[in-house]
């Protein structure tokens, strides 16, 4: 159950904004408390659901102990095998984070902001599905990178780092400053995370909302073509040590 | 021929670091790197159905020759074949003819009973269900785990967990079976079981397997060939008579004494390598061996006389030392 006490810091920084708007009407523009609010229980269920952690096995285990000579060589696609292995432990923490939100959920006194539009929640479940594979061929370029880097645990810290301030962990990337706002939708992060919130929210326009289906499916098709360049390289050079 | 290498080389680049905290930080900037070459061009052909022993002292090139066999590694130059498929292609028609079995490193499942590993290979080699469960049980009855099959792996000894690692790695039936070091660290009566089991399967099933072991008695017990690998390149490269025939020019007499005489007397004779009376042990030429036998009865009190081949183990030694000059 250690990955619930994680879940909880979105709802540790919603009693930051409480405190926010108890000082002033509206401090965030056109967000409301109960937006906001809903934002951070949503993230609960991101931070569970659309976080992917298959990293860490496949540095440590896989290519630093070695394991994965079993898997290569066994006739079977190691990404497909990884992806396996990984979706049980999504579905699981997932269900924990929608217990959650459902719990704290009670706690907002106009209910959950979200979208009632029928053809938002479809295009909310498509951009859901697809943030889950970005997420998922991310984590899996970053895994296999320890094929050419020993000290793993500098960049797996780097990239967490990125990914809290840039996947909207800290607050809505729209509150950020241009500069930083700007360079948040350019990188990959956005479209893990807050992207699939804010479409859930009904925050995102049609035109939006196909906007954004449309850069997932670019970032899939270059983490894509990334993998896969690296894993013919990396493959080469893994030497089965660890025994 | 089933598995062809043809002057196989693959160098493996280390990069060395100077002690302390200067090393360290000049490491940074400046890499120099060695290159180690585990196998160093080997050439040899094995037919199916052979069982063939790699011998080889520790760091010799045998697990780099068995992981570039199973397509693991990607050779520095030379040309393998195994099945008529480039290994390091790894084509699952190729990958599903094939089982590699590391003697340490576990692909069972640790919480599980080793059946729900079986049931995930047979998904995985897309085994039919008739033929898994004649498989199974089959193998289970030849290495004895019935009553293990379902408690959880992590459970279990180490000798049965290899049992089971055996099982999950021959339930596809491969027609090439590479076992690295798979008696390590099992104890005697394990080692023998491990013996037993893969000579009957190799009988049984004509599969063709490649051992690695620094084990002498591995060798001696299951190898009909035996290829001795030291440094990359190979010694040896035939049957284990030959090998002792071709290396040993000695052959050993073990002596148990009635009477106590002096080391020296035994100069006539040949070389007396160990003296604890009762017990001597003298070294003769090969072709003296019987003259020599004949000469200690005659004129020794000799209550019980042994005409021994030199232990394996002391030839290999020899071998190798011959080789390092």
């Amino acid at each position: 159950m250690w990955f619930l006490l994680s879940l909880l810091n979105p709802l540790l920084v919603l009693l930051f904004w409480r405190g926010a708007f108890e000082s002033s009407a509206s401090p965030l523009g056109d967000w409301s408390y109960n937006a906001i609010a809903s934002y951070y229980l949503l993230l609960v269920i991101a931070g569970s659901f659309l976080q992917v952690h298959v990293e860490e096995d496949i540095a440590r285990r896989d290519i630093q102990s070695g394991f994965l000579s079993h898997y290569l060589t066994k006739p079977f696609s190691y990404i497909l095998r990884k992806f396996f292995q990984e979706l049980p432990w999504r579905i699981i923490q997932g269900f924990f984070g929608v217990l959650v939100l459902i719990l704290f959920s009670f706690f907002l006194k106009n209910g959950l902001f979200l979208s009632h539009d029928l053809i938002g929640i479809i295009a909310s479940i498509i951009i859901v599905v697809l943030a889950f594979f970005i997420s998922f061929l991310f984590k899996m370029i970053v895994g296999i990178s320890a094929l050419w880097i020993t000290e793993f645990y500098g960049l797996q810290e780097l990239i967490g780092i990125i990914d809290i301030v840039f996947a909207g962990f800290v607050m809505p990337l729209a509150l950020f400053p241009p500069f930083i706002r700007t360079l948040s939708y350019i990188l990959p992060f956005a479209y893990m995370i807050y992207f699939p919130i804010l479409s859930f929210l009904g925050k995102l326009s049609s035109v939006e909302l196909l906007q954004t289906i449309g850069i997932q499916f670019v970032w899939l098709a270059v983490f894509g073509i990334i993998y896969r360049m690296m894993w013919r390289r990396g493959i080469k050079k893994f030497t089965g040590l660890g025994q | 021929m089933i598995i062809t290498i043809s002057h196989l080389k693959k160098f493996y680049q280390t990069h060395q670091k100077e002690p302390g905290f200067l090393g360290s930080l000049t490491s940074l900037i400046h890499r120099k790197y060695q290159t180690v070459s585990a196998v160093n061009d080997i050439s040899f052909d094995i037919k199916e159905g052979e069982l063939v022993g790699f011998i080889g002292p520790n760091g010799a090139g045998k697990t780099t020759t068995l992981k570039c066999l199973s397509g693991l590694l990607y050779p520095t130059s030379g040309f393998v074949s195994v099945l008529g498929f480039t290994p390091f292609e790894r084509k699952h028609a190729f990958l599903k003819q094939i089982a590699l079995v590391m003697g340490q490193k576990n692909q069972l499942w640790w919480d599980l009973p080793a059946q729900e590993t079986f049931l995930l290979n047979k998904e995985i080699y897309e085994i039919p269900d008739e033929q898994y469960q004649k498989t199974l049980s089959e193998l289970v009855e030849l290495l004895d785990v019935e009553s293990l099959l379902k408690v959880q792996v992590r459970k279990l000894s180490l000798g049965e967990r290899m049992k089971m690692e055996l099982i999950a790695a021959l339930i596809h039936s491969p027609r090439v079976l590479f076992l690295d070091e798979p008696t390590i660290g099992l104890d005697v009566v394990m080692q023998k079981k491990m013996r037993d089991f893969i000579a009957s399967y190799n009988q049984l099933h004509k599969s063709t397997i490649l051992l690695t072991s620094h084990y002498m008695e591995d060798v001696r017990q299951l190898a009909q060939r035996v290829i001795i690998i030291d440094h990359g390149k190979i010694l040896y490269d035939g049957k284990l008579d030959n090998l002792v025939k071709k290396f040993a020019k000695y052959k050993v007499l073990s002596v148990v004494l009635d009477t106590y005489v002096a080391p020296d007397k035994f100069k006539e004779i040949g070389e007396l390598t160990d003296y604890n009376f009762p017990k001597a042990i003298i070294r003769v030429s090969r072709g003296a061996s019987n003259v020599a036998a004949a000469q200690l009865l005659e004129k020794f009190p000799v209550d019980d006389l042994n005409i021994e081949e030199p232990d394996i183990e002391d030839i290999i030694r020899d071998v190798f030392t011959k080789a390092e000059k």
